[in-house]
């Protein structure tokens, strides 16, 4: 699956989860948006929800079973959910290894 | 009540699982089945997958295809139990490992993955059927009891998790009731469970429509304010 592929899933998932915050909490989204830690707009509930989103689309959609919070996702230098664009690179990865 | 609900239930192929089945089947609902067997329900709303549901990642599989196929789950029956009543000395290490894989493990994976269904739909039931052991914690129901008290905790702690999305999580707990299960034990174990029937402050077997009482009060619209409840039924607490 192609990295370009990737993106657009991500934004996609994390779109659908703005749309469903109250008016003075959406915000724009694109490729350097934060997911995680200082700068993040998304609350650790909200994070829950684009995890499960992607992680049940790339399953249910693609035949790819990948897991973002298993240990090694957790125990990495840099966190894959720093932004989008981090965590695009940390799926691409899993779905290349399969 | 329940047409064209999408009702999931563990353990559907015989006991209380199969009887709970025809009890959706005949309100109309859609029932997809989990079982280690092949099932005897004839019925067009009816699905049967066979599964080890001892083992994690049939689990996870099925619920992979059930996500393709119906799209939704409205209410989920967490009900497969293993039992192997034996002193805790004497019990053979595989039986237990089933024991908490099937009673307990698998009761996490279930209501894990419907609820990730559930959460698009904001709406879901999820009543797992515990037991009286929990409370009674007789002689040779180490494990057992120990993960029926354990899917009480469960419920509990997933009901808080999972109220933001309006999906219930609550537990029925019942007491004996005539089913292959039961009638497998030993002569003695009859003698011991027919003892604990007499010493409950309603002293009688559970029957099936004492059951089916509590699964409509949980699975009912009207109970979206009811949730991380235990029943016990024949009046243990």
């Amino acid at each position: 699956m192609k990295k370009e592929k990737i993106l657009e899933i991500v934004i996609s998932v994390v779109k659908s989860l703005v749309e469903t915050l109250p008016e003075n909490q959406k915000f724009e989204v694109d490729q350097n948006t934060i997911l995680f830690g200082k700068g993040s707009n998304i609350d650790s509930l909200s994070l829950v929800s684009i995890i499960v989103d992607l992680e049940t689309t790339f399953s249910v959609d693609y035949d790819f079973d990948i897991s973002l919070t298993d240990d090694r996702a957790m125990l990495r230098e840099k966190s894959p959910f720093e932004s989008i664009l981090v965590m695009v690179e940390y799926i691409f990865e899993l779905v290349n290894e399969k | 009540m329940y047409k064209d609900k999408i009702v999931l239930i563990t353990g559907s192929s015989r006991g209380v699982g199969y009887n709970i089945s025809n009890y959706f089947l005949k309100n109309n609902s859609i029932v997809i089945g989990l079982s280690r067997g092949s099932s005897m329900i004839d019925n067009a709303n009816y699905h049967h997958f066979s599964i080890d549901l001892s083992k994690p990642d049939e689990i996870i599989n099925v619920f992979i295809k059930i996500t393709k196929q119906f799209k939704k789950i409205d209410i989920v029956i967490n009900n497969a139990a293993v039992l192997t009543s034996q002193y805790s000395m004497i019990m053979p290490v595989k039986n237990a490992i089933d024991i908490v894989n099937v009673d307990l493990l698998a009761v996490f994976l279930v209501s894990r993955e419907a609820a990730k269904l559930m959460r698009k739909n904001n709406y879901g039931r999820i009543i797992n059927i515990g037991s009286m052991a929990a409370s009674i914690e007789s002689v040779g129901d180490s494990l057992y009891a120990a993960c029926k008290a354990g899917v009480n905790t469960l419920a509990n702690v997933m009901a808080k998790e999972y109220a933001l999305y309006n999906i219930t999580c609550n537990t029925l707990a019942i007491t004996a009731i005539e089913t292959d299960m039961l009638n497998q034990h030993s002569p003695e174990a009859k003698i011991k469970i027919k003892k604990l029937i007499n010493d409950l402050p309603i002293p009688r077997m559970a029957v099936y429509e004492d059951v089916f009482n509590v699964i409509d009060f949980f699975a009912s619209d009207r109970s979206s304010y009811i949730t991380a409840q235990i029943i016990y039924l024949g009046g243990i607490n």
